[in-house]
């Protein structure tokens, strides 16, 4: 056997065993989509896995304008909420972007961002609208901006018995999702694009996920789009910005000149969509 | 560590003494409860071929641990015929001559008559066969696999 499990009812039994040396290393465990792979693969030690399922966050309310995910909710249960589609469509594309509909019935946004993954199909949306990362430890609870939580692959700023609780998400009836990947189901996207409009004049937001170790918003791309909506020649100046940027990642699921090209292909996309998601003709 | 799991599979109380606390759902079928029929493909996720019903959703058994679906009502493909849409899906299947070798025809059953129930009556074509596309057929039959589905939407016994 290589790890024992561990399945507390409240959040402070979970932080009470990460935190207790005696299980360490303890690693929290949501869908296990993720970390049952890491763990048998050496990547991550664990001597402890800690289930975060009988604790009361696979909840979904709206703050006003503000959609507050809990960090355990199965995606699956996202996209049927009311509201969630017309409200927030970027965060939908992204959610039926993952894995399989099987998949979706464990796998979970907190887990999504425990993992960090550079190709993540969800942190490029919430990074083009602003999502907030909300977070409780022994020492109370805190807010993080995405862009300041991840970190790397794997790397964020979790601190140890740390654990997501849920997520902010502000709503951006105009925004969308759009990926590219050698199969659909069950492949990493080699890359994805999140638009959003954030609501004041000069406010289009775009993130690349699937270029860089992390994924980015990109500022050259937003500056092309000061009007709203944005005309076709604005697009294409933001799309080719945008392809423009850092030095894009080479493996063995594209070159880094392909993954150029469809970054400028998928930011026309995401503006169509995302306009076709608004109402805007 | 290991611990008993009362599992009720197929509608039927299947009580687990010492499962060890790593152990996956699709292990503690095939080799502790002795349902071979859930067939094991990959193991990470990606095939599909180990697919069964936890309270009626669709769920890759690889990546389940059997301690966390304690209590769960779990449908295999040896009781997916016990229930009117799954023993509809099972003989489309067999009308259609929709498998070939016939290793993903369990995870295919179970995923299509999960996935049937939990988009209902009124779901498109193209989004039954989203919801399917985590299901890969190594023979590649998907157009008999295609034609099944369609056959239990359009009410053909
Ligand atoms: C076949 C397959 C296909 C996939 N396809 C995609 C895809 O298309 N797009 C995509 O983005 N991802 C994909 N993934 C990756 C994975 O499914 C997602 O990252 C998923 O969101 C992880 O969620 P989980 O609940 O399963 O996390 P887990 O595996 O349970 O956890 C992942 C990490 O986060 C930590 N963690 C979990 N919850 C918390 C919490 N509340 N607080 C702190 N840390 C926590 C864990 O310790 C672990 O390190 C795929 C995976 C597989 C196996
Ligand atoms: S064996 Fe579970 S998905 Fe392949
Ligand atoms: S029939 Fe052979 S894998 Fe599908």
């Amino acid at each position: 056997m290589t790890f024992s499990l561990e399945r507390p009812e409240t959040v402070g039994e979970a932080i009470r065993i990460l935190s207790d040396p005696s299980y360490a290393p303890a690693v929290p465990l949501a869908g296990g989509t993720d970390l049952l792979l890491d763990v048998d693969e050496g990547r991550i030690p664990a001597r402890t896995v800690v289930s975060l399922a009988r604790l009361p966050w696979r909840t979904l309310h709206w703050e006003g304008d503000t959609l507050v995910v809990g960090a355990t909710l199965p995606f699956a249960k996202l996209p049927a909420e009311a509201g969630v589609r017309t409200r927030l469509p970027g965060l939908v594309d992204a959610v039926e972007a993952v894995g399989s509909l099987a998949l979706r019935h464990r796998a979970t946004l907190g887990g999504n961002l425990g993992r960090a993954a550079p190709a993540s199909d969800v942190l490029p949306i919430l990074l083009a609208v602003g999502a907030v990362v909300r977070l409780v430890s022994a020492s109370g609870e805190r807010e993080v901006p995405i862009g300041q939580f991840v970190r790397g692959s794997r790397e964020t700023s979790l601190a140890r018995a740390e654990l997501i609780e849920s997520v902010a998400i502000p709503s951006a009836p105009r925004s969308a999702y759009v990926w590219q990947r050698v199969r659909p189901a069950n492949d990493v996207s080699q890359v994805g694009v999140a638009v959003a409009w954030a609501g004041a004049p000069g406010a289009w937001q775009v993130a690349l996920g699937g270029v860089l170790p992390t994924p980015v918003r990109v500022a050259e791309a937003e500056a092309q789009l000061p009007n709203d909506p944005p005309t076709a020649a604005e697009i294409d100046l933001a799309a080719r910005a945008a392809a423009a940027g850092a030095a894009f990642t080479t493996d063995k699921r594209a070159t880094e000149s392909y993954r150029r090209r469809l970054v400028s292909t998928l930011v026309r996309r995401g503006f169509a969509r995302a306009m076709a998601a608004g109402g805007v003709p | 560590m290991t611990g008993p799991v009362a599992l009720v599979v197929n509608g039927v109380p299947a009580p687990a003494t010492d499962v060890p606390d790593d152990e996956r759902l699709l292990d503690t079928l095939r080799w502790r409860l002795g349902r071979k029929g859930t067939k094991e493909g990959c193991r990470t996720g990606d095939c599909g071929a180990c697919t069964v019903l936890v309270d009626g959703e669709t769920t890759l058994s690889c990546l389940t641990l059997t301690h966390e679906v304690a209590g769960a009502a779990i449908t295999t493909i040896e009781g997916i015929a016990d229930d009117g849409l799954g023993r509809r899906v099972q003989s489309a299947f067999a009308e259609e001559d929709a498998l070939q070798c016939g290793y993903c025809t369990p995870g295919f059953i179970v995923a299509v008559t999960g996935v049937l129930a939990e988009l209902g009556p009124n779901a498109t074509r193209e989004s039954i066969l989203d919801a399917l596309q985590g299901n890969l057929c190594r023979c590649t039959g998907y157009l008999a696999i295609q034609r099944a589905v369609e056959r239990v939407r359009g009410g053909t016994p």
